[in-house]
Formats: structure tokens, sequence, C-alpha cells
């Protein structure tokens, strides 16, 4: 791979992030990618503040009666907003009383409906409490990805995280996390993989860790499961695809943790 | 997921509009009408004062509405998106930090935009974008004095291969390889000519404001 085409293709991607033009799961490893390497990172800033100015061309004159009546309600609400809230007690025991009168007779409405449509319903009932289970399955998943997400980049981002460079990108860690951010890694041969390796504190060998391949841009953000507090050394190599139990083939690098 | 493309204009960028300037630290008139430093006046919204929200009001909605336009195409969505950005200026304004404020606006309503019109279309909207921290605003001085005008400038001056991606990917809102699929040019090339176009406005727009 020659390393500076693969530069300007990360750059390149850089310029689509701050465009904000990147798919969703491309976006994290890119962010990475910056937060790691302050070439990237000005190069980010630079295209992010010409980016945001694209907006500016956009600017169109507003015909009057729109503007006037986007205004008119905007300023009703914020002029609500600073005004002190003084009710008249009248008011409020009217409002009280209508309120009780309509909470009523929307219940006795309520009560009717339902009970010509309970049987009907039922069915309906249980298929849409199935979906709903579906959902909020399909919704934890994503929620539990976002956090996971963020929490990655809460560390890498973070002041007091540590960052050792690497051949192809950085080892970050941070508190109990360590991660690899890497970035031009060479394209893999069929039937292999990389593999990540730690050495614990004390001890003569290594230990397998994750199997990973790069991403189709090349940018790769590898969470490691160890305890960072544990780890003497981390290191990756390529493998055959599954892993392997101890190193086969020279480590692409070796990091010492501090 | 990707985004949906959002239903887009691509007016010419280059054709003649009334401009408006935006001055880091003063007052301009332009055309007519004031705007004052958005920055200054967000200042004083987080103190509650209603006559920098107005003027804030008077300023932008302007901007607002023209880039919701653009992007929704509905003046109706337009109207309701500026509304919506307006009152989160005035109930939330520590949302904006520092740094170029019509900038910074350009892009949450570009954002906020988007969202609309992928709601409206009851589409998904892309993932929680990673959003990276402390943007600092090394460019706030200079960029402070662009205005609309040199920023039609700047793109007019880009070649169509480098000014329609960025434009696509700024009010259509696709993923780069939406861009590519629709103009029919390879991935790589249109993430080339993203940076390039970027870049040659950016150097455009640093060269306008220093003259």
């Amino acid at each position: 791979m020659n390393e500076p085409t693969d530069r300007e293709a990360l750059l390149d991607l850089v310029a689509a992030y701050a465009l904000g033009v990147l798919p969703g799961p491309e976006q994290g490893l890119v962010a990475a990618l910056i937060l790691a390497d302050p070439a990237a990172r000005r190069e980010y800033h630079e295209l992010r503040a010409t980016a945001n100015l694209v907006g500016l061309s956009a600017e169109e004159p507003v015909d009057s009666a729109r503007a006037a009546r986007m205004k008119e309600r905007l300023m009703a609400a914020v002029r609500s907003d600073v005004a002190p809230r003084q009710v008249p007690v009248s008011a409020v025991r009217s409002s009280a009383m209508w309120g009780t009168a309509l909470a009523a007779a929307a219940a006795v409405v309520f009560a009717l409906v339902s009970v010509i449509q309970n049987f009907g319903l039922r069915s309906d009932l249980h298929e849409s409490q199935q979906r709903v289970a579906t959902l909020q399955a399909r919704l934890d998943a994503g929620r539990r990805t976002v956090q996971r997400d963020r929490s990655m980049l809460a560390d890498l981002a973070a002041g007091d995280a540590k960052r050792y460079t690497v051949a192809y990108g950085t080892v970050v860690t941070r508190g109990d996390h360590v991660y690899l951010a890497l970035g031009s890694l060479p394209p893999l041969a069929p039937g292999k993989v990389y593999q990540a390796w730690t050495l614990a504190h004390g001890a003569k060998t290594v230990a397998p860790s994750v199997t990973f391949t790069p991403s189709q841009t090349g940018l790769t953000l590898v969470p490691i499961p160890d305890v960072a507090g544990g780890l003497a050394a981390v290191a990756v190599s390529v493998e055959p695809q599954g892993g392997s139990r101890q190193p086969t083939t020279k480590p692409a690098f070796v990091q010492p943790l501090s | 997921m990707k985004p949906e493309p959002a239903q887009h204009r691509l007016a010419p960028s280059g054709a003649p509009r009334r401009p408006l300037g935006y001055r880091g630290s003063e007052i301009e008139r332009t055309n007519g009408y004031e705007v004052e430093d958005g920055a200054r006046l967000m200042e004083r919204v987080r103190a509650r004062d209603v006559d920098a929200f107005e003027r804030l009001y008077d300023g932008y909605h302007r901007l607002v509405f023209g880039i919701a336009l653009r992007i929704a195409a509905d003046a109706t969505l337009a109207e309701d998106v500026t509304q919506s950005i307006f009152l989160t200026l005035w109930s939330a304004p520590e949302a904006f930090r520092e740094g170029n404020f019509p900038a910074w606006l350009s892009r949450v309503t570009r954002n906020r935009t988007l969202d609309a019109v992928r709601s409206r279309a009851n589409r998904p909207t892309e993932e929680i974008p990673v959003d990276l921290p402390a943007e600092v605003a090394t460019d706030s001085e200079v960029f402070a004095r662009i205005d609309a005008q040199r920023v039609r400038g700047a793109l007019a001056a880009l070649n169509d291969e480098q000014r329609t991606p960025i434009e696509l990917g700024f009010f259509g809102g696709i993923t780069h390889e939406e861009i590519a699929r629709r103009t029919g040019i390879p991935l790589g090339t249109i993430k080339t000519r993203i940076r390039t176009g970027l870049r040659r406005m950016r150097e455009a727009l640093t060269e306008a404001v220093s003259r």
C-alpha cells in the first residue's frame, strides 16, 4: 500500500466528515483518527469551518408578511416566557370547573367506546404488544451501541488519556480502557485477520485478544477487553482466520504501556 | 443507516441575490437593514434580554429560513424550522458557546431541517452523529467577516465538479456514496473533489477577507 496515497485518502475522508456526508459507521472511525492525529485534526477544523459557511449562500429575503408572522409568534412566546406568571383567581376557578366537567365527559365517552371496541381490540393488542417488544429490543440495542460509541469517543478525546504512537496509528488508554485507533493498515490476504495480543504485568508470554479486519476505509477502532492497568504491553499481528493461540507472524507493532 | 435524500433545489450559486453582511465586531448596514454581531447578541440573550433576541431574529431569520427552504423546498416546513430554531436559541442559548455565529447557525439549521424532512417522510434519521468536542473557533475572527455574498462568490468560483458534491452534501443531506451514485462519479473521486473544493473555497474566502 502506497503511504502518501493512503494519507491523502484519509484526509479526503476527513473532508467528507467535515461536510457531514460520511455515513454513521464511518463517522466514529474518522473521529478517532481526527482525535489521534494532529494533522487530521487541523484539516478537520479548517474544512469544517469552511463547510459551515456553505449555508450562508442560501440566505434569502423572506416576504414581509411571513417574516412578520414568524416574528409575532416568536416574540409572543418569548415575552410570555419572561413575564411573571399571574393568573387571576376567577380564571383559575373557571378553568378548574371547565376542566372537571370536560374530564367527566371524556371519561364517559371513553368508557362507552372501550366497551364497544374491547373484543375487537384484544387480538390487535397482542400483535401490537409483540411489535412494540421487538421495536423496544431494537431501540435498546441501538441505545447500547450509541452509548458504547460515545463512551469510546469520550475516552479517546479525554485530556487525561494516554496516547502511544505506533505503526499505523495510536494506542490509547484511559482508566481501565485500552483502544487501538489504526489507519492505513495493510490489506489482508484472504483467510487472514489482524489479531491483538496483550502482555499482562509479570507474564512471560502474550495472551490472545480480539481479532479484527480493517474497514473498507482502512480505519479501525478496536476496544481491547482487558483492563488497562493489568497490561504491560499490547501488540498486533496478522493471523489465520479465527485467530491463533500464539503469534505466528512478526507483529506489526509491540507497544509497552506505562 | 444511510440518510434518505432530502428533496432539495440546487440554485446556481453565482446568481446575484440580496447580499447581507455579517461583521464580527460591528454593525453593518447592507441594503437597508442592519445585522448585529450574533455572538454578542447571544451573550445578551443568555441574560434573557428580549430586545437582543428580537435583534437576533431581525438579523438572522433570512439565513435560517433560506437554508431551511433550500433543503426542504417547502415554505411551511421552512417556517416551522425557523420558529423552532429561534425558540431554541431563546430557551437554550448556551448551545452556542463561541466562534462564528452565522456559521454555527447555518450548521444547526441544516441539521434541524434535515431531521424535519426525514421525520415528515417518516424516515429514520441518520445515526446520531459523533460530534467532536471543543471545536475550537480558530477561524472565528477571520471568518466572522464573511458574508453571504462572499460565500456565493467563493462557491461560484469553484468548477461544477467541485461545487456540486459540496452543495449536494450540505443541502441534500446525503452521504458521499449517494452523491457518487447520483452523479455517476466514482466514490473516491467525489471524496477528493469535496476536499479540493472546500480547500479552494477556504483559500478564496481567506483572500477575500484579507483584501
